[in-house]
């Protein structure tokens, strides 16, 4: 029982300080008070009419989707040469994709810079997406790699041998079944992007600003409270999220 | 039997080029046969199936179907339908989607589709499950779905990979019962593979014994199990009690059996038997328990030092030794008081109840 | 006849071996454009990082000389060191219990715990160094509560290294958590039951039989956190002190304040070589893919 409670009162340090962004977001304060000493939808205005956040914002996620289709462009199919097939060098290939998972975001980071900055692509969209495109390569191939090894292959050949070609049985079996593996990796590139700072600071410069960049520069630099404003927005957004999943996983568990 | 149908000619299957798989299979299946492939696990049927069904390229051999060599077709080309151990039903479609499947792929006209996939769902008894999705059925349903699957293009020939193999015992032996009465009511070309002989001996025609990638026998059940061609199989059906012994050139009709001495034997067997070392099967239920005055009856006697018995309801089956050999004996019917845990009984069976095999 | 034999065996050989040869390009097809990318957009990027350690502005070893003898650099290196240290073993002591019950009972406790660790993973870490930055300031509840208790002003707690290990600890938690969950969902529950009834009273199971079998949980957590913590940067940065710099803190100032691309990229390559030795030898003993399964 006394560990029941231990439990509950992490859980409460984990979740306590992610919900003060709420209260923060309806404040009239204009630096960091807590409490807040009155409340106004002021800060969602300015969020809301500005492009001083909302750019930073669409970039994040005009980024994120960009990412996510370079990752799951290079994953799918190395997933299933990975998974499907034994070749040489195939220990090398598990290195060389999971490398950019071993190596720490702020190294990355100093090496886009250099790097981007010799192909002209710093504070560009197409230089933030293709570092955040790689940099979720690893993470999608965990997911997808993991679907592709649960998946029954005699569905597959119970296809074939019901008279569907190698086309039919990919597109009306293996890729319906393999679909929502697939969605989850493509969730996850697309979060490792949206939630990315250390690399977006580096690289994104002024042209190709991410949320996370524009929430770092606004705590270091001017202490914006609209930052509350954004914060409570993700937390939301989060928070659905994953109700959400939980609660279908709790049907779907009690159907069973 | 007919003319072959199904003939599978010198079949071998090797992955890493260096042993063989499946290592030179000759089989004939008439048309509307069901043949059991039974064997161990890692005795290549399984192997040969998935070589039937196309989804493994034979390393050297032929497939003819009906007079045609499959070599070269591709498992979507060939119509031979397939059942999986695991059903392999697609889970993202329901049950007539899942029959009408091979119909879709073969392009049959939607109302030709609906009426075939309702009439093979009747024959499987699963008429009102055609809107469920696969995991909302039970293991049986979804094999039953899974055969309706496979039968539902008139397939020429239907392979089933241990399809039994996930159900419990119960729910085995009903689905035994009624995968005969399909077969009998279709008509069609089964190939089953299986390690359970009890499968083997209920359903087939004929069962093909596999061991170690090759067939030691081919034969109806009560053959394979009166007269297994081989030790092995006469061990892996069925419980048996084998002595090694010599056949004695000078008295026909006699076997010495090594360390029990000279058995009598029935003469036909004796004659056929070419060579001098021979293996003798005597089945457990054709041991019985000998006394005075059938002497004639049973001419082999042997004194059984009983070690454990054990009571099956309708029958006792009684393991022991004579002279530090191990026998089996299985008695119809209750415990006779004779037997007694650690009593010296004596034995003994008729010149027919052995059946001797050759050992080169 | 055997010569035959070998003659028709030899052919099949040969078929196969060149149907192995055309099989073996299609996995290489697969897997040649991440192959590709992940070595001209990644490892290249990395290698000039190394190559600029050596090279900027002249050729020589000397950013690394002077990490290792300059005393201000080489504390940084033992501070990073043991800040990821205690954060590991925060982690552990707050993240064990949590798993614990996640894994163990079921019902509204777990369903409300497993909310609230995945909503705070997947919660941007930006997100979580500004709830600590309001809590934490001078106008924020800490302060308020002092206030009211009559204490005064409470001691500095922004900018500290307390409130940046505070702040990593909150971060990584979930991470902890979710690699011990991970393990201890599969270990059996019969086990204990097993134990119990060999004459094990809850406490000797738990300690002989589901401590044993969430080890490797407690080893992926630790390395997890351990290595994440080492990188770390937004947190330090926001919420720490230049007094006590950890090495992503200094990598940032190097080129920040200094534009000492040469000494940052050889802090880089510390901190990578760091990272990938203690990977390695995870490796050699568990395989890295399940270190994130």
């Amino acid at each position: 029982m006394l560990v029941v409670v231990v439990a509950l009162v992490v859980a409460l340090f984990l979740v306590a300080p992610i919900l003060i962004v709420v209260p923060m977001s309806f404040s009239t304060a204009i630096s960091f008070q807590f409490p807040p000493p009155g409340y106004w939808l002021g800060y969602y205005v300015r969020y809301f009419t500005g492009t001083e956040w909302l750019e930073p914002t669409l970039n994040s996620v005009v980024i994120a989707l960009g990412a996510t289709g370079l990752t799951m462009a290079l994953v799918v199919p190395a997933s299933f040469g990975y998974v499907r097939f034994r070749f040489r060098g195939k220990s090398f290939v598990n290195l060389l994709i999971m490398a950019p998972l071993v190596v720490p975001h702020v190294v990355s980071a100093l090496a886009y810079y250099g790097f981007l900055a010799r192909l002209r692509l710093n504070g560009t969209h197409l230089g933030v997406i293709v570092a955040h495109g790689v940099l979720a390569v690893p993470l999608a191939f965990l997911v997808i790699t993991a679907t592709l090894k649960g998946f029954d292959r005699n569905l597959e050949r119970a296809a074939m041998s019901s008279g569907a070609g190698p086309l039919a049985t990919f597109f009306h079996v293996t890729l319906p079944v393999l679909r929502p593996g697939m969605l989850v990796g493509a969730l996850f590139a697309f979060l490792s992007s949206f939630n990315e700072a250390v690399v977006a600071l580096f690289i994104a410069g002024r042209g190709a600003a991410t949320l996370p960049k524009k929430m770092y520069e606004s705590i270091r630099l001017e202490s914006d409270p609209v930052i509350a404003v954004v914060s409570t927005l993700l937390v939301t957004t989060v928070a659905i999220g994953v109700l959400v999943s939980v609660l279908a996983r709790g049907r779907e568990s009690g159907a069973a | 039997m007919g003319a072959a149908y199904l003939k599978l000619t010198g079949l071998v299957k090797s992955y890493d080029g260096r042993t063989n798989a499946v290592d030179g299979i000759d089989l004939d299946v008439a048309r509307g046969e069901f043949v059991t492939l039974l064997g161990p696990s890692g005795s290549g049927k399984t192997t040969t199936l998935m070589m039937i069904a196309g989804f493994e390229e034979p390393t050297r051999g032929s497939i003819e179907l009906d007079g045609e060599d499959l070599g070269r077709r591709k498992p979507y080309e060939r119509n031979i339908g397939v059942v999986f151990q695991s059903y392999a039903l697609f889970p993202h479609m329901t049950v007539a989607k899942n029959v009408a499947f091979p119909l879709r792929m073969r392009r049959f006209p939607a109302a030709r589709q609906a009426s075939r996939v309702r009439e093979i769902l009747d024959l499987v008894e699963l008429g009102s499950f055609a809107d469920k999705y696969p995991r909302e059925l039970s293991g049986g349903q979804q094999q039953r779905v899974a055969l309706a699957r496979g039968l539902v293009f008139n397939p020429d020939v239907l392979l089933l990979d241990e399809p039994l193999g996930a159900l419990d015992k119960s729910l085995r032996e009903q689905m035994q019962v009624e995968l005969k009465r399909i077969h009998r009511e279709v008509g069609v070309t089964m190939l089953y593979v299986t390690h359970d002989q009890t499968e083997a001996m209920t359903m087939s025609d004929r069962i093909a014994v596999f061991n170690g990638g090759a067939l030691e026998q081919v034969a109806p059940p009560l053959e394979v199990y009166h007269r297994p061609r081989t030790r092995f199989v006469g061990e892996f059906i069925g419980d048996s009690n084998f002595f090694s012994g010599r056949r004695d050139g000078e008295r026909p009709g006699l076997v010495l059996l090594d360390g029990i001495g000279a058995h009598r034997v029935a003469r036909a067997a004796w004659d056929e038997i070419a060579g001098s070392t021979v293996d003798v099967l005597i089945r457990p239920e054709r041991i019985q328990l000998a006394g005075e005055g059938d002497e004639a009856r049973l001419p082999n006697r042997v004194s059984m030092k009983v070690g454990v018995i054990v009571n099956y309801g309708d029958s006792v089956l009684v393991i022991g030794e004579t002279d530090g050999h191990p026998l089996r004996m299985r008695i119809a019917g209750a415990q006779p008081d004779a037997i007694r845990e650690g009593a010296t009984v004596t034995v003994g069976w008729g010149p027919a109840d052995a059946h001797l095999i050759r050992r080169d | 006849m055997a010569g035959g034999v070998t003659a028709t065996a030899a052919l099949p050989r040969a078929a196969a071996r060149r149907r192995a040869r055309r099989g073996a390009a299609t996995p290489w097809l697969l897997v040649a454009p991440s192959c590709l990318v992940l070595i001209v957009l990644f490892l290249t990027p990395i290698g000039y990082v190394l190559l600029l350690s050596v090279t900027d502005p002249n050729v020589s070893l000397g950013h690394y000389v002077r990490i290792v003898t300059v005393p201000l650099y080489s504390r940084v290196m033992v501070n990073t060191f043991l800040t990821s240290l205690i954060v590991t073993g925060l982690c552990l002591v707050l993240g064990f219990p949590v798993a614990y019950v996640m894994a163990r009972r079921r019902g509204w406790i777990t369903t409300l715990l497993v909310t609230i660790v995945a909503m705070s993973f997947w919660t941007g870490f930006l997100v979580r160094t500004y709830a600590w930055l309001v809590i934490l300031g001078n106008k924020g509840p800490v302060a308020a509560a002092y206030a009211a208790l009559g204490l005064g002003s409470p001691p500095r707690l922004l900018f500290t290294s307390f409130s940046s290990t505070l702040g990593m600890t909150h971060i990584l938690l979930p991470y902890m958590i979710l690699a011990l969950y991970a393990v201890m969902k599969k270990i059996d529950p019969s086990y204990l039951k097993a134990a119990a009834s060999l004459g094990a009273r809850p406490g000797a199971a738990f300690r002989s039989v589901f401590l044993p079998l969430s080890l490797p949980g407690v080893v992926n957590g630790c390395l997890l956190v351990f290595v994440v913590c080492l990188g770390f940067f937004v947190t330090p940065v926001l919420l720490g002190t230049p007094r006590d710099m950890m090495i992503s803190q200094l990598i940032n100032q190097q080129i920040e304040e200094l534009l000492a691309w040469g000494f940052a990229s050889a802090v880089a390559v510390v901190l990578l070589a760091a990272t990938g030795i203690l990977l390695t030898i995870y490796n050699r003993f568990a395989g890295l893919d399940r270190l994130w399964g």
